[in-house]
């Protein structure tokens, strides 16, 4: 029988993963596809509370489609940022973005 | 429905190596398919807590719109930045003992936590959920919508031919 803890410690691993890639790779669009991991795991958590808890009764559920509007969005700007940079200096690499270093 | 502890492990590996494989493919295209492939095991998940309007949801946006726009990023980039970024770069060996301990802390007190949910899945019905979404939550359902518009009038702008003055 599955436990909630199974779920939370499945979220946790999943988000540690996400966290990973975005600390590792420098390619903007490879940090977005992160955040996205990311994004999912905190969802398996929400839907986990949500589907063991009684008095929640389905109301982490409404708050993933509301994670699931805003990441589109997100994900959307975020490329959208990534294509300007890729435009303006034809890389993708997020540490050339330095102007603001004092 | 109740599913039995092994098809949950068969499901978590679904998750888990895409994603794992995701970061560490060096070509993006091969991470955005191990992307894809992790999106599929986070509906099948989605199945498994009895969450199935999510699971079709999470294979509509995610599976469908999300990995389109992403691979069409990674094609409209591709021409000429080439593998050189695809690499890690020279902080790359602080950044896993970092995620490391993260799953560590996360692992630890998740999996100890005790919570008022308790163990027994309640499966909420799909009805109960649409009555939420429309009556409790109408008004940031329609906020979502303004979000929206505002990143599709956002992307438009950044990514325009002509966008410095």
């Amino acid at each position: 029988m599955t436990s909630l803890q199974h779920y939370l410690v499945l979220a946790g691993a999943l988000f540690s993963v996400g966290a990973w890639g975005v600390l590792a790779r420098r390619n903007i669009i490879m940090v977005v596809m992160s955040l996205e991991l990311m994004f999912n795991a905190v969802n398996i958590a929400l839907v986990a509370f949500s589907n063991y808890s009684s008095a929640g009764a389905g109301r982490g559920e409404v708050f993933v489609f509301f994670v699931l509007a805003i990441a589109a969005a997100e994900v959307a700007v975020g490329l959208a940022i990534g294509i300007a940079m890729y435009r303006l200096r034809e890389k993708l690499d997020v540490d050339e973005l330095d102007e603001l270093k004092g | 429905m109740q599913f039995s502890t092994p098809v949950f492990y068969i499901v978590a590996a679904l998750v888990i190596i895409p994603a794992v494989l995701m970061v560490m493919f060096r070509n993006l295209i091969y991470s955005a398919i191990a992307m894809i492939a992790c999106f599929i095991g986070v509906a099948a998940v989605f199945v498994t807590l009895n969450a199935e309007l999510l699971a079709a949801s999470q294979l509509l946006i995610y599976v469908g719109a999300i990995s389109i726009l992403i691979l069409f990023a990674i094609m409209l980039t591709r021409s000429r930045s080439g593998a050189v970024n695809l690499f890690f770069h020279r902080q790359a060996w602080m950044a896993l003992p970092a995620a490391a301990a993260l799953a560590v802390v996360l692992g630890a007190v998740l999996g100890t936590a005790r919570f008022s949910a308790g163990d027994t899945p309640k499966n909420p019905a799909t009805g109960n959920l649409a009555s939420l979404l429309f009556n409790q939550y109408a008004f940031p359902f329609e906020l979502a919508s303004l979000v929206l518009l505002a990143a599709i009038i956002g992307t438009v702008l950044l990514a325009k031919k002509e966008s410095r003055p």
